[in-house]
């Protein structure tokens, strides 16, 4: 049980960070490899605004995502605009987000040095709640909490508002949804903002998590989150927060029964058996190609 | 200015870059040559004998052998259940092997695990510039072939590229085990450069590093990964000479550099010098050679071969074909009026709405069929059950001979079918004769290996197939813009070129999908006089297009869709005045 | 083709600049001194080439290394007599660059190398300096098998092997363990290492191992392990990691109830454990080679003192090592009054009983660093020696 609930927990970071990643690739279908980048930078620009502007958590944690949605802005109009109509334009976004991710991390460097750094103690309130006899801290609840209700509001959002339509008219048919009306600059600046948003917020609720931010630790989480955005099926956002709780349980499950070292193995297997098996993800759908 | 390692390291980071280029080419993004170039590394280092009895040119003769089929068997195993997958998901499929193949390094016990394992090191800066060599001299050699045409043409449209014979699933998968091949020889080069390997030398970081590397120097230009190993390489080292501060200011400039190239050279460093794109058109004086040919008018002794002259006099595109290329035709002929496809009771279903409904339609030799209706009426999937694009949901279908239905794409067309889709799916970034070179695929032969040698005969061949490709352009009258990029063209060019691509297949039937869509009236009527010409020639042409007037004028017999269900069908004077088809088009009858 | 201006310019920029960048080197000045010992006077500067990862993932520690040399540096270019040209240069936790960088300062010509941070870049790059003839010092590899590499290759850091034992022993004795987790991370060849010593370590001292698990260096998140190590109810766990995942290790150990002794390696000494994990670091044995208070010398106060002063924080260990690196090739110049190569490394062979920072420091036979370890508890927010 207790094992059971550690795994949601880390399932559910995995998920907040997908959701931003599967967004972008969903609806604009690219690939956003500086979304680590905006995961680490926030988590740093979180501590230093706990630190020197002493906001509390539930202050941080909102302007940690309006500073990702700016990043997310930045990204967009630098990385990924200048692309547009390329032939190869997918390759080339890939490797212009991966310069640009690179470039935040560099300055990410000058700003707070190469040190792990963390929240200040006490940020969120210390304290312990059981259930069935698993203990964990008001903050892995909070995060699931989180997770689950951000998720349904994107969702909601992407299915109901005037922007999600215009997102999925996106989607769909970029062209067709131009001569529709549709503004599809803004619509994909807006999306990246989103996404980024999310994934700031995952960075900063992550480092508050594990108590440690590094620079560093986008990287890490890169590769899990592409497993999850593959397992629940690309573009899906209730497929990102079930494959991301997927993957958390998995890997807890590993530890206990095949054991530690090939813990990570497990991500992989889960991605590559899927990918053969069924590659449109859980809850993808295939999408019908027009000929 | 640069140490010896800077230049090995820029030899080895190029053949990496190689092994990326070798997907990147076919379209395909893989990020596992870092998996297999770790297998190679760490089978190598084991399997080579030790350099002080047996001698370095052993040892990295051996470790070379090793890695090469090492990397090749390993790209075999992975890319059979994976090549269906396309690109981010193969890339993450492959990214997920290479991560699988670092854990399992990490905790295996030959490995030395994290701790690593040491290995003599016996490259030389030669030793991998010479190899560097050899690999750029392979993809140099592979460009302008009937290989390298097919691996671009997937690239560019892999639909079209099924549609024209290529048989994809085995590009791919040729172009996938070059890939491990060449990251296998990287891995043993590498294992046998660093003294010292452990598997942080092959992880994620490392697979980044290549496709920026391949894709930075350029992904459609044979030298284009040594460009881009070099740069990679040498910014770090350009830095230092510099003197700039060490520290976070070297990557912020590295990635700046690099969001530079990307975003201002579209096609990599290979575009700021000038080099071969494509295959050179014929010079004038060539040209009018193919034209000679093909006319013919010239008689006995025109270049091209003994066929020619056995051809009644102006003779066509057909002879030509048949003067050039016969002895690799595959397809078996049909005798006139013999049928040549067949749609019995055809229906299809999307998901609950019926596209097709009992849909009943002959084609036989020399004919020329009009498919006309409203939008939406069916008719393009009608051509797509036909070229075997799309499964029936009922019905029977026979295409020369075929069952497109249980055929691959490619197979339909090796039978002799060609087709052009209603939105032109040009190679948009292959020149014009590129695209029909790449057409003709099914009626040449296979070029790359003894081009690789320089036997004259690749050279014979890849001209007969330049004077084969030109004629088929100059049949639908575009040779003089053979040597521009296809996707540069206008509307109506570009719908000639992909005629001249479908012909070029030296099909038995032709199907047109609308190709007279943003003609104007002069070139429609043009298009008019070739399709009939290309029917007197015996080929059958089944045509689908909105200008009544054309299908009028041209057709043999005309069918009518509406809603999926055959309205009319007969010669087109009954047709006209069925009373069906007037209210279905009302108003819309132009003339 | 239409936006081709900037960056035409910026890689000429790159190009032209780069051809004056080279060629200065060789400063000018004799490195053949006069006098011996204290009174030795060379010319010359002395160069020293470092080549330590200042970005990329062991970016962290070769800030630190940085720091300590350079204060070394501007200590001994005050002191006079001899000059050091102290060249520091980033190899981003590369091998590759690790290499180029051993080779560029070898053709520089400089009299000693210092580094690289990792042990896996050393086995790759190390052999390059010995081929050359030029001495190198590690200031931070604990690996097996260093300074086999042949006879230019010395260190002045404490291998794992020196210290772990002497951290068992005293925590068996002192907590009477029996029964212990063993937690690592198995993807880095220090910590790896460090785990191998651990296990015979406590295989020596008969403490029996309910669980071994590991984890990759990149983790942060530990509840999973942890809530398995606790099931196995141990005296004490025992913990190969580096001090990112030292930090949230602890942390989440106490959070979720884990209370007994947690025992560390090199990767736990850092000052960061206290201030960073705060309350939850109390009660952690960290054996190592250095520590700010374990180290009673005037030299180490002088030391902690300068570099609060001249960084605004307390150094590391990582620090004080390469403090100590620099300082043990003047004594080796100095012994010889010497600065070329050669001289140096003959120097070096013939430290013993220096006084650094470390304690009393001598370089073995193997060319091995020799000084006290310290095993230490965290108490009250404090390193304090474990009695």
């Amino acid at each position: 049980m207790q094992q059971l609930l550690n795994g949601l927990f880390v399932g559910s970071i995995y998920a907040l960070f997908a959701i931003g990643f599967t967004l972008v690739f969903g609806i604009l279908d690219r690939l956003n490899l500086a979304h680590p980048s905006v995961f680490a930078a926030s988590a740093f620009i979180g501590i230093e605004l706990v630190e020197v502007a002493g906001l509390p958590w539930w202050a941080a944690l909102p302007a940690v995502a309006v500073v990702g949605g700016v990043l997310g802005l930045v990204v967009e109009r630098v990385a990924f605009r200048p692309l547009k109509g390329r032939a190869d334009a997918h390759f080339a976004g890939l490797i212009s987000s991966i310069a640009l991710g690179g470039m935040i991390i560099a300055l990410l460097q000058w700003r707070y040095g190469p040190d792990t750094r963390r929240f200040p103690a006490g940020t969120f309130p210390d304290g312990q709640l059981e259930l069935l006899g698993a203990r964990f801290t008001i903050l892995q609840a909070a995060i699931l909490v989180i997770s689950v209700v951000l998720m349904v509001a994107l969702a909601w959002l992407v299915a109901r508002s005037r922007l999600g339509r215009a997102m999925r008219a996106v989607a769909e048919n970029p062209t067709a949804a131009r001569v529709l009306g549709v503004d599809v600059d803004r619509v994909t600046a807006t999306t990246f903002a989103i996404s980024a948003a999310l994934g700031a917020v995952a960075g900063a609720l992550f480092a508050m998590n594990v108590n440690s931010a590094q620079l560093g630790m986008g990287s890490a989480i890169e590769l899990k989150g592409l497993a999850v955005i593959i397992v629940g099926g690309m573009g899906s956002l209730p497929g990102a927060l079930v494959g991301g709780l997927l993957l958390g349980v998995a890997e807890v499950l590993a530890v206990q029964y095949i054991g530690s070292s090939w813990r990570d193995l497990v991500a992989f297997a889960l991605l590559f058996g899927l990918l053969i098996l069924r590659p449109q993800g859980i809850f993808g759908s295939r999408r019908l190609r027009e000929v | 200015m640069f140490t010896d390692s800077t230049l090995l390291f820029v030899a080895l980071s190029g053949i990496f870059a190689f092994s990326f280029y070798a997907v990147l080419v076919a379209g395909q993004l893989s990020l596992g040559q870092a998996g297999f170039a770790a297998l190679a590394a760490y089978t190598s280092a084991v399997l080579a004998p030790d350099p002080a009895e047996a001698g370095d040119a052993v040892t990295l003769a051996v470790a070379l052998g090793t890695g090469v089929v090492v990397g090749a068997v390993a790209a075999v195993l992975l890319g059979l259940p994976t090549m269906r997958l396309r690109g981010v998901f193969l890339a993450i499929a492959t990214l997920g092997f290479a991560e699988a193949v670092r854990i399992l390094l990490v905790n295996a016990e030959w490995t030395g695990g994290a701790q690593g394992m040491s290995v003599p090191k016996i490259v030389t800066p030669g030793v991998a510039w010479v190899l560097l060599a050899v690999v750029a001299y392979l993809f140099w050699r592979q460009g302008p072939t009937r290989y390298g045409r097919a691996l671009a043409a997937i690239r560019e449209d892999e639909l079209a590229a099924r549609a024209t014979g290529i048989d994809v699933g085995a590009h791919r998968l040729a172009a996938f085990v070059t890939a491990g091949a060449v990251s296998g020889a990287y891995g043993a080069l590498l294992a046998f450069t660093m003294r010292f390997i452990d598997p942080g030398l092959f992880d994620f970081a490392s697979a980044i590093d290549g496709l920026v590397m391949a894709v930075v120097g350029g992904s459609t230009v044979w030298f284009g990964p040594v460009l881009g190993g070099a740069f990679l390489t040498l910014v770090p080292e350009l830095q230092r000479a510099v003197g700039l501060e060490a520290g976070w200011i070297r990557p912020f400039l590295a990635g700046l550099l690099l969001l530079a190239v990307i975003l201002f050279r579209p096609g990599g460093l290979a575009s700021f010098f000038p080099a071969g794109r494509g295959t050179r058109p014929l010079s004038r004086v060539q040209a009018s050679g193919a034209r000679g040919d093909t006319a013919a008018d010239d008689g006995p002794g025109a270049p091209g071969g003994s066929g020619a002259d056995t051809n009644p006099a102006g003779a066509n595109l057909a002879g030509t074909v048949q003067a050039s290329v016969q002895p690799h035709r595959r397809r078996a002929q049909v005798g006139a009026g013999d049928v040549v496809a067949r749609l019995a009771g055809v229906s299809k279903d999307y998901g609950g709405v019926h596209a097709l409904r009992g849909v009943d339609l002959e084609l036989r030799a020399g004919e020329i069929v009009g498919l006309i209706g409203p939008n939406g009426a069916g008719k393009t999937t009608c051509v797509n059950i036909l070229s075997g694009l799309v499964p029936p949901s009922g019905g029977a279908v026979e295409v020369l001979g075929i069952d497109p239905v249980r055929t691959p794409v490619h197979r339909v067309a090796a039978a002799g079918v060609a087709r052009t889709f209603q939105h032109a799916k040009l190679f948009g970034r292959l020149s014009v004769l590129d695209n029909v070179l790449a057409g003709a695929h099914l009626v040449t032969r296979g070029t790359f290996l003894r081009r690789l040698l320089w036997l004259p005969s690749a050279r014979w061949d890849e001209r007969a197939a330049v004077v084969h490709a030109t004629a088929c352009l100059e049949r639908v009258g575009i040779a003089d813009k053979a040597g521009l990029a296809a996707g540069e063209l206008s509307y109506g060019d570009q719908r000639r070129v992909e005629i001249a691509r479908a012909l070029a297949a030296d099909p038995a039937l032709l199907i047109l999908d609308e190709p007279a869509a943003g003609m104007n009236r002069v070139e429609a009527a043009a298009l008019g006089d070739l399709i009939t010409s290309l029917a007197s020639d015996g080929l059958t042409i089944l045509l689908i297009e909105h200008d009544v007037g054309l299908v009028m004028r041209t057709c043999d017999r005309i069918t009518v869709l509406d809603f999926g269900a055959v309205i009319a069908s007969g010669d087109p004077a009954h047709v006209r005045d069925h009373p069906d088809v007037v209210t279905a088009y009302l108003g819309t009858e132009a003339d | 083709m239409r936006r081709t201006a900037p960056l035409s310019l910026a890689m000429i920029a790159l190009l032209g600049l780069s051809a004056c960048g080279s060629g200065d080197t060789g400063a000018g000045g004799s490195l053949q001194g006069e006098g011996s010992g204290a009174d030795c006077t060379i010319p010359g500067p002395v160069p020293v080439g470092a080549a330590l990862s200042l970005t990329g993932a062991a970016g962290s520690y070769g800030e630190s290394q940085r720091n300590g040399l350079e204060l070394a540096a501007a200590h001994l270019n005050e002191q006079g007599g001899v000059t050091y040209e102290l060249t520091v240069e980033d190899d981003q936790t590369d091998e590759r660059q690790g290499i180029t960088l051993f080779e560029q300062f070898t053709d520089d010509g400089v009299s000693a190398i210092i580094g690289p941070t990792l042990s896996t870049t050393a086995f790759q790059a190390q052999p390059i300096a010995q081929d050359a003839g030029v001495p190198v010092v590690a200031i931070s590899n604990t690996a097996d098998g260093i300074t086999e590499q042949g006879e230019y290759i010395h260190r002045v850091s404490l291998t794992e092997g020196q210290v772990i034992p002497q951290t068992v022993a005293a925590v068996t004795e002192s907590e009477d363990l029996e029964n212990v987790v063993v937690m690592y991370s198995d993807d880095d060849a220090f910590t790896e290492s460090g785990y191998e010593v651990f296990a015979q370590a406590l295989e020596d001292e008969g403490v029996e191992v309910a669980e071994t698990l590991t984890f990759s260096v990149a983790d942060t998140d530990f509840r999973p392990l942890l809530t398995e190590a606790a099931k196995a109810e141990p005296d004490a766990v025992i913990v190969s990691a580096l001090i990112e995942a030292a930090i949230p290790l602890v942390t989440q150990a106490r959070e979720i109830g884990l209370d007994v002794p947690i025992v560390g390696g090199n990767g736990f000494n850092n000052p960061q454990l206290m201030t960073d994990a705060g309350e939850a670091a109390e009660g952690v044995v960290v054996g190592a080679a250095w520590n700010s208070a374990a180290t009673q010398n005037e030299l180490n106060t002088d030391f902690l003192a300068a570099y609060e002063a001249e960084y605004g924080k307390a150094p590391d260990q990582f620090a004080a090592q390469a403090y100590t690196g620099l300082m043990t090739i003047d004594a080796a110049v100095r012994a010889e009054c010497s600065g070329e190569p050669e001289a140096i490394k003959d120097g070096l062979g013939t430290i013993d009983g220096l006084d650094t920072v470390l304690g009393s420091l001598t370089i073995n036979d193997a060319r091995d660093a020799e000084h006290e370890a310290v095993v230490q508890v965290v108490t009250d927010g404090e390193f304090v020696a474990l009695d």
